[in-house]
């Protein structure tokens, strides 16, 4: 596949079909994966492919403007590409999406620290209830013929979700708080997020200022809600604001919440095609309103 | 200690609950006094962070209202708050907030009589639900 996919770069960076790849390479420490921007045809030997590569490229697709991109995407990275586009934040003819058969990623920290080997591969809790068949875009799916078992489709994906919900509203307020009050608003979760990509953040507007800056119960709720409630309907799943918080608030919970609750009320999902409306930009006249009075 | 009185943010749409309300007044109907409204053009010009903003901010209850379906003055603006609004009150309360804070209503321009049984109702609610304290801060009463 490493093979496929080198060539591949190097045949689109010498055709000029693309000015940049964005994939993955090696990182310094030998083993994880880092970010690789390659415009040179010599330059597409350094690209890798692995269970290492977790990140979600498609965030730095919109910070090469006027070129033309070549991406390495995996299942759910395809499906923010489909986000991206379907809000006219890129367009089609711009990027070259190299899709690749991706048999789950694993999950470092737990690795890292003594959770797993990479005999027993430990993997990403968001690989558990994602299906890699879906590919919504790419240009070229790079076929794993060595696939190794896939961690396959957990039997419900909201049931963590649904476990919760059933707690006593004290409980659940209780968790939250305890959550949200180790949030120390690095906004690390915002600058991951390929779907978070306004010039200014409603975070930094000070006038008016939406919400405290201060590590404050409020000020950590309100973030923690605003940043949910923008992403409801464009979230697909990749996971990468919860690997990337530094003191491991469970946003993928708040995520998939939404997520399900879109689902049920709405019939939505995000990241499968490109041709319908944003979910809050549409509306069906049948809607529930059940909370309405 | 003066006994509490919740204190609701209302956020009215211009065409129907703003005049319903206004219709309950003249038709001197009587309902408790404790919301503050916000006359707004459209239930759909309402963001969810106003709503969130006042209840960091200490309002013990939020009410969105607007229009009934097929009567917004701008054809569509309460579709696109329902949808908004379902979701965000639905995460509300995956996140521990009392459902009884934040609640939304259609009343048309007609409705004074239902907009006073609605704003004694949600008083009740709102007194029963208690003071809202979102964090440690102390509360200003009063």
């Amino acid at each position: 596949m490493v093979e496929e996919i080198r060539s591949k770069a190097k045949e689109l960076l010498k055709t000029k079909r693309v000015d940049i790849i964005i994939g993955y390479k090696r990182a310094s420490d030998g083993v994880s994966a880092t970010p690789a921007f390659v415009n040179t045809v010599e330059g597409a030997d350094e690209l890798i492919w692995d269970a290492y590569c977790t990140y979600n490229l498609s965030r730095y697709l919109n910070d090469f403007p006027g070129k033309k991109k070549g991406i390495v995407a995996k299942a759910c990275d395809a499906k923010s590409i489909i986000v991206l586009l379907q809000e006219n934040q890129l367009r089609r003819e711009d990027i070259f999406v190299i899709g690749v058969e991706c048999s789950g990623v694993i999950d470092e920290e737990k690795l890292r620290f003594g959770e797993g080997d990479a005999d027993r591969i430990q993997f990403d809790q968001r690989c558990k209830g994602c299906d890699p068949s879906v590919y919504p875009i790419c240009d070229l799916l790079i076929k794993d013929k060595g696939r190794a078992k896939t961690p396959g489709l957990e039997k419900d994906p909201y049931e963590a979700v649904r476990k919760f919900e059933v707690k006593s509203i004290q409980d659940r307020f209780n968790f939250w708080k305890e959550e949200f009050s180790r949030c120390i608003r690095c906004y690390a979760c915002r600058g991951v997020c390929p779907s978070c990509y306004c010039p200014r953040c409603v975070a930094d507007q000070t006038m008016p200022a939406w919400f405290s800056k201060a590590t404050s119960f409020e000020g950590n709720f309100a973030w923690n809600v605003t940043r949910a409630i923008h992403l409801a309907g464009r979230c697909i799943d990749c996971g990468e604001c919860e690997r990337a918080c530094p003191i491991g608030i469970p946003l993928r919970d708040i995520n998939k919440k939404i997520e399900k609750d879109v689902k049920e009320l709405f019939g939505y999902e995000a990241g499968l095609s490109d041709n319908g409306k944003p979910l809050f930009a549409s509306f069906d006249k049948e809607d529930p309103e059940d909370f309405i009075r | 200690m003066k006994s509490w009185e919740p204190k609701i943010v209302g956020f009215l749409c211009n065409w129907c609950s703003y005049a319903g309300a206004d219709l309950a007044g003249t038709s001197r109907r009587e309902y408790p006094p404790n919301i503050r409204i916000i006359r707004v053009p459209c239930s759909g010009r309402v963001n969810p962070l106003f709503v969130l903003k006042c209840l960091m901010d200490g309002a013990d209850g939020v009410l969105v209202s607007g229009c009934h379906i097929g009567d917004c003055h701008y054809s569509e603006g309460n579709y696109y708050a329902r949808r908004r609004f379902a979701v965000l009150k639905r995460l509300l309360e995956y996140l521990g907030m009392d459902p009884r804070r934040f609640q939304m209503s259609w009343v048309s321009a007609s409705e004074g009589d239902k907009w006073a049984k609605l704003i004694k109702e949600l008083v009740q609610e709102i007194k029963e639900a208690g003071p809202n304290k979102p964090g440690l801060r102390k509360r200003q009463d009063g």
